[in-house]
C-alpha cells in the first residue's frame, strides 16, 4: 500500500528559534524545514526574523539573507536568481515554487518553507532529484531522424515551431512532478508531468521523426496513464506552463494512431 | 542504516520491464463508457422513477418491454465496464504489494462480472418470462 | 570501467585527518557543464574519448541557461551576409584587442556550428517565408564592414541559452557521457614538468575525494561576475576554473577587461536582453531624450556594449538619470507590438513583471549598466588549449590543459565582447576542442601513474577551510571584496580610485586566514563551498584590479578617464597576471595576434572605433 504517513524517523519535531536582529524595524517570520544526515535526529522546522530592510523581496533572499546573517549552515540549493536555472524549486507556503521568483509579500506569514515533497532528502532543502532525471533521460530529449542530414537547417514552418512554444521553455525544475499525488504514489513508474511535457515536445516537434517510437515508449499503463488529469501540475508550474494540457495532447494523439 | 534491499542504476529503475503496449485502449472505452452513460445514467433514472409506486406486474412489464430493457442492459453493461476499469485504475495506483494487488484486480473482476450478469440475467428474465 | 571508482586503500593524512579517495582514470576531463563544457563532452564521446564531466550543478543549471538575445552566426537568411563581415565587427568590437586567428576561426566556423545545434533539435524561432532560422539584429552586428545593420544572431524567442542549454544535454545523454553532478572541483594535479594530469574534486552529496586522472583536462567553468555587488550572472559564477590555473602557478589573461551589460534590471540586476534593443526598443534619459543617438549616431541603441554602458554613466552622472534618485535609466518597449513581444521577447517580460513590477507593452524598465561577461580568463589558442609565457616563447603551450567558454581567453572578444558573440565562442571552441583531444589523444591510452602527494596540496586547501575558525564570516568578507569591485573597478576608471582599490582588495585578500567556516560536516556543506568559491573570486579580483591598474589606456571595457585614448603604440597587448600565495602579482605581456588564420581574409587594420 502506497504510504500516507511519515515514518518515524521523518516525523518532523519543533526546531530552534534563532535570534532576532535588534535592529530590524520590519520583519517576516520564516519557518524553514531543517535535516542534517549527520546527527541521527529527525527532521525540525527552525524559526527564522528576517529584517526585510535588509533583505531582498523574493524567498530566496531570505534564505540567503538568513545563510549570510544568522545561520551559515542552512543549506538549499540556488544558481541563477531569475527563474531559468531551476535550483532553487521547494515547497513554499504550500506550493511548489522557485525560491527565486517568489515575493515574500505574496505567501502567509509565518514563511513555511520545506524541500520539495515526496523525495529523499539530501539535507535540509536540497533533495535528491535522481529518479526525476533518469525519467528525463528515458525520454530520450535529442531529436531523431532518418533523413539525410541537410546541410544548412532542417525547415520549419513558423506555425509548426509555434506548436513547441509552452513545452521547450520547462526548466526541469520538478514542481509539477513534486505536486502531482499520482507521481507521489508511483514515481518509480509514471513519468510525471515534466518528462510528459517534455516528451510531448520532441512528439510534436515537426523536425522529429521517431514519433511512432516515442508514442510506442509511453504506450504503458504507468508512464503515461497514471496521470488522472488532477491538475496540480499546472497550478504549480513556476513557468506557467500547462502540462496537464500536454499530457492530454499525448493522449489524444496516442489515440488518433490507433482510429 | 539498513542495508539497501536493491542496488541499481537509475537508468534500470526507470525503464523497468519496458513499456506495457497498452493502455491507449483502456482509456479509450473509459472515455466511450463515460459518455454513453450520460444518457444511459439519465434513462435509468427515469425508469427508476417511472417504476415508484407501481406494482410488481406492472414494472415486470415495463422491465420486460424491449425498449426498457434494452436500455437497461446497456446501462448495466456499460455502467459494469467503466466501474471495472475505475476501480482497477484505483487499485493500479495505491495498492503497491504484489499479493494484495492481484488479489485485488481478481476480486474487482468478479465482483463486476458477478454484478452485470447477474443484473442482465434479471432483466433477461423479465422480458423473457422463463 | 577498469580502475575507476576504486578506493585507494590507504587514505592521505591532512592536519592528522584522513580523507579517502575514490581514483578515476579518463581520457578526458571537463570541468563544468555550462554549453562550451558540454559541447566539449559531446565531442570527445563521439570521437571515442573516454570522458567524464565534472560538474558543480546539474548541467542544465548552468549560467548558459539565462543568455537570452541569441547565437551570432553569418547564415544570411535575412538578407545577406558574410562571416567576414561577422569577423571585422568582431575585431572592432574588441578594440583590436582580439587575436585575429581566432576571430577568423570563430566567425567562418560559427554557421555549421550553428547547423548543427538546430540538426540536434534545438527550437530556433523560425522565419514566417522559408520556416529558416529567425535571425535579430544585435549590438555592433553590421554589414558591409560597418554600413549596414546586420540581422545575424540566430534566437530561439528570448530564452536561445536556455535552449541550448538543454539541447546540448541531450546530446549528451544520447552519446552517454559520464557525469560527476554536484561534485566541486578543488585543484588541479600538476606533474613537475608543468603538465596537467588531472583533478581533484568534493562530491557534494556525501564529501567523498575524487581524484581524477586525464590525458587532458578541459576548465569550462565560466566566468567570476559574482566579485562584483551586482552582475547579471547567477550565484554559481564564481570562476573556480581561473583560480585553480592561478593557483596552479600559471597566468591569466586580459583580467582587466570586464563587461557591464547596459540593461540589468535596476536593482534586482537580472538581465534584459541587448534583443530589446535589436527589437526596436530604445533608452531615454529623464528628459525622455533617445540619447544613443547623440553617443553613436550611426547605430545609436545597437552600438556595442562598452559603449552604451559608458553613455548611459554619462547620462547618470550628469544628472540625467530616471527615478527618485535619478540613478538609472528607462528601456522603453512600449513602441512595439505586443504581439512581437509576447512571440519574441516573452522571457524578458516575465522578468521585467516578477523583478521591476513592470509591465513592459505600456511602462518603462528600470535599468543600468550592470557587470555581465569577463573577456579574461585562461589564454588559449585556438585549438582550445592553454597558453603561458614560458622562456620569452608567449605560446607556450600548458601541456594537458585547456580552457573554454568564459573561462578561456582565446582572445576573441578582445577588450569587449559583442552581444551574441558569446553562445557562438562556446560551441565552435568546444568543438574545437573537443577535434584537437580527438587529434592528440589514443582512447584508452595509458597514463603514467601520479605523484604521491598528487592530492595533498587541493586537501590542504579543503581541509584549512573546513576547519576555519576565524573571525569573518565568509558572507562578511565576500560583501567586502564585491563592494570594493563595485565602487574601485566599475564601467569609469582612474589611476587614483584604481590605486585604491588595489589597496583595498589587497587588504580584502589579507583577510583570507580569518574566514570563520560554521558548518562542519561533509554533506552537501554549502558554508565551505561557498568559502572555496570565495577564495576563488578573490584570486581573480585581486588579480582584475591589479591589472586594471597598470593598463593606462581606454579599451572596450577598459575606460580610463585620466587615459581617454586607445594607445596601440604601447597597449596594443594582452595583460598576462600571475599571483602567488601571498596576494603579490605578477605581471607580463602576450602580443596580439595581428594576422589571419588563412589568406581568406585580409588583417582588419586599427582604426578609430565609432559606431
Amino acid at each position: 500500500m502506497v504510504e500516507f504517513t511519515l515514518p518515524k524517523n521523518s516525523k518532523i519535531t519543533q526546531g530552534k528559534t534563532w535570534p532576532r536582529k535588534a535592529s530590524a524595524k520590519r520583519e517576516t517570520e520564516v519557518r524553514v524545514y531543517r535535516w542534517d544526515p549527520d546527527d541521527g535526529q529527525n527532521p525540525r522546522v527552525d524559526t527564522y526574523y528576517v529584517d526585510r530592510d535588509d533583505c531582498g523581496p523574493m524567498v530566496l533572499d531570505a534564505l540567503i539573507w538568513i545563510k549570510n546573517n544568522i545561520d551559515p549552515t542552512l543549506t538549499f540549493r540556488r544558481s541563477c536568481r531569475e527563474g531559468v536555472c531551476g535550483s532553487c524549486a521547494m515547497n513554499i507556503d504550500g506550493t511548489n515554487t522557485l525560491a527565486c521568483t517568489k515575493a515574500m509579500d505574496d505567501a502567509k506569514e509565518p514563511l513555511k518553507v520545506y524541500p520539495l515533497p515526496h523525495q529523499p532528502v539530501v539535507k535540509d532543502l536540497v533533495p535528491d532529484l535522481t529518479n526525476f532525471y533518469a525519467q528525463y533521460a528515458s525520454i530520450e530529449p535529442w531529436l531523431h531522424t532518418v533523413s539525410p542530414t541537410p546541410e544548412t537547417e532542417w525547415k520549419q514552418s513558423h506555425e509548426d515551431r509555434q506548436k513547441l512554444d509552452g513545452m521547450y521553455e520547462c526548466i526541469l525544475c520538478a514542481c509539477c512532478s513534486t505536486s502531482c499525488p499520482s507521481y507521489w504514489w508511483n514515481s518509480d513508474r509514471y513519468l510525471g508531468p515534466a518528462a510528459l511535457l517534455q516528451a510531448n515536445r520532441w512528439v510534436q516537434d515537426t523536425r522529429d521523426e521517431a514519433t511512432g517510437e516515442r508514442l510506442d515508449k509511453l504506450e504503458d499503463p504507468f508512464r503515461l496513464y497514471r496521470c488522472h488529469t488532477i491538475l496540480n501540475c499546472s497550478k504549480a508550474c513556476p513557468k506557467s506552463l500547462n502540462p496537464a494540457k500536454q499530457i492530454a495532447e499525448l493522449k489524444k494523439t496516442m489515440v488518433d494512431r490507433q482510429l | 542504516m539498513n542495508a539497501p534491499r536493491r542496488i541499481v542504476t537509475p537508468a534500470r529503475r526507470v525503464r523497468g520491464l519496458g513499456a506495457g503496449h497498452s493502455g491507449t485502449t483502456t482509456f479509450w472505452h473509459q472515455r466511450i463508457t463515460s459518455i454513453a452513460g450520460i444518457p444511459l445514467t439519465i434513462a435509468a433514472i427515469v425508469i427508476a422513477v417511472a417504476l415508484l409506486g407501481r406494482s410488481h406486474a406492472a414494472t415486470v412489464q415495463i422491465l420486460g418491454s424491449p425498449l426498457v430493457a434494452i436500455t437497461m442492459l446497456l446501462f448495466i453493461i456499460t455502467f459494469a465496464y467503466h466501474m471495472w476499469i475505475g476501480m482497477q485504475e484505483i487499485i493500479v495506483d495505491y495498492v503497491h504489494d504484489e499479493g494484495f494487488k492481484y488479489a485485488a484486480l481478481l476480486g474487482n473482476t468478479f465482483f463486476v462480472f458477478v454484478l452485470a450478469f447477474a443484473s442482465c440475467y434479471a432483466i433477461l428474465k423479465l422480458s423473457f418470462g422463463v | 570501467m577498469a580502475g575507476n571508482g576504486q578506493g585507494n586503500g590507504g587514505a592521505p593524512k591532512i592536519n592528522g585527518r584522513a580523507y579517502p579517495i575514490e581514483d578515476h582514470a579518463y581520457d578526458v576531463v571537463v570541468i563544468g557543464a555550462g554549453g562550451s563544457g558540454l559541447r566539449a563532452v559531446v565531442g570527445c564521446a563521439e570521437a571515442g574519448l573516454r570522458t567524464a564531466c565534472i560538474t558543480k550543478v546539474f548541467p542544465t543549471r548552468s549560467h548558459t541557461v539565462a543568455a537570452q538575445g541569441g547565437i551570432a552566426a553569418a547564415l544570411g537568411n535575412m538578407g545577406e551576409d558574410d562571416w567576414r563581415w561577422h569577423m571585422y565587427d568582431t575585431v572592432k568590437g574588441s578594440d583590436w584587442l582580439g587575436d585575429q586567428d581566432a576571430i577568423e576561426y570563430l566567425c567562418r566556423n560559427a554557421p555549421d556550428a550553428v547547423y548543427e545545434l538546430e540538426h540536434w533539435g534545438l527550437p530556433f524561432s523560425r522565419r514566417e517565408e522559408d520556416g529558416k532560422i529567425y535571425q535579430r539584429p544585435f549590438g555592433g552586428m553590421t554589414t558591409h564592414y560597418g554600413k549596414g545593420t546586420a540581422q545575424r544572431t540566430c534566437a530561439a524567442a528570448d530564452r536561445t541559452g536556455h535552449a541550448m542549454l538543454h539541447t546540448l544535454y541531450g546530446q549528451s545523454l544520447r552519446h552517454q557521457a559520464e557525469f560527476y553532478i554536484e561534485y566541486f572541483a578543488i585543484d588541479l594535479i600538476m606533474d613537475e614538468e608543468g603538465r596537467c594530469r588531472g583533478v581533484i574534486a568534493l562530491n557534494l552529496e556525501d564529501g567523498s575525494i575524487h581524484r581524477f586522472r586525464a590525458n587532458m583536462t578541459m576548465i569550462a567553468t565560466g566566468g567570476y561576475g559574482r566579485a562584483y555587488f551586482t552582475c547579471t550572472g547567477a550565484h554559481t559564477q564564481t570562476g573556480d576554473g581561473n583560480a585553480m590555473v592561478l593557483r596552479a602557478g600559471l597566468p591569466l589573461q586580459d583580467m582587466e577587461f570586464v563587461q557591464f551589460h547596459p540593461t540589468g534590471i535596476y536593482g534586482a540586476g537580472c538581465l534584459i536582453t541587448e534583443g530589446v534593443r535589436g527589437e526596436g526598443g530604445y533608452l531615454v534619459n529623464s528628459e525622455g531624450e533617445r540619447f544613443m543617438e547623440r553617443y553613436a549616431p550611426s547605430a545609436k541603441d545597437l552600438a556595442s556594449r562598452d559603449v552604451v554602458s559608458r553613455s548611459m554613466t554619462i547620462e547618470i552622472r550628469e544628472g540625467r538619470g530616471v527615478g527618485k534618485l535619478k540613478d538609472h535609466i528607462f528601456l522603453h518597449l512600449d513602441p512595439l507590438d505586443p504581439a512581437v513581444i509576447h512571440e519574441r521577447l516573452p522571457g524578458i517580460a516575465e522578468s521585467s513583471r516578477i523583478f521591476a513590477g513592470v509591465d513592459v507593452t505600456r511602462e518603462p524598465i528600470p535599468v543600468l549598466p550592470t557587470v555581465h561577461y569577463n573577456m579574461g580568463g585562461i589564454a588559449t589558442n585556438y585549438h582550445g588549449e592553454a597558453l603561458t609565457k614560458k622562456n620569452g616563447n608567449p605560446d607556450t603551450v600548458i601541456p594537458g590543459l585547456m580552457a573554454l567558454g568564459e573561462a578561456a581567453c582565446v582572445s576573441v572578444h578582445g577588450a569587449n565582447r559583442l552581444g551574441s558573440n558569446s553562445l557562438i565562442d562556446l560551441v565552435v571552441f568546444g568543438r574545437a576542442a573537443a577535434q584537437r583531444c580527438a587529434e592528440l589523444l589514443t582512447p584508452n591510452d595509458k597514463q603514467p601513474e601520479l605523484p604521491k602527494n598528487s592530492a595533498d596540496f587541493a586537501l590542504s586547501r579543503l581541509d584549512k577551510y573546513r576547519y576555519a575558525s576565524g573571525g569573518t564570516p565568509t558572507a562578511q568578507l565576500r560583501m567586502k571584496m564585491q563592494r570594493v569591485m563595485q565602487n574601485n573597478c566599475a564601467v569609469f576608471r582612474t589611476g587614483e580610485v584604481l590605486q585604491e582599490g588595489s589597496k583595498l582588495i589587497h587588504e580584502v585578500y589579507a583577510g583570507m586566514p580569518d574566514i570563520a567556516v560554521t558548518d562542519r560536516s561533509l554533506i552537501w556543506n554549502s558554508d565551505l563551498i561557498e568559502t572555496l568559491e570565495l577564495d576563488n573570486l578573490m584570486a581573480q579580483a585581486v588579480v582584475t584590479m591589479d591589472s586594471a591598474c597598470n593598463r593606462t589606456e581606454s579599451r572596450g571595457a577598459h575606460a580610463r578617464e585620466d587615459f581617454p585614448n586607445r594607445d596601440d603604440q604601447n597597449w596594443m597587448k594582452h595583460t598576462l597576471s600571475w599571483m602567488d600565495e601571498k596576494g603579490k602579482v605578477t605581471l607580463d605581456y602576450r602580443p596580439v595576434h595581428t594576422y589571419t588564420m588563412t589568406n581568406d581574409v585580409a588583417y582588419v587594420e586599427p582604426k578609430a572605433r565609432v559606431y
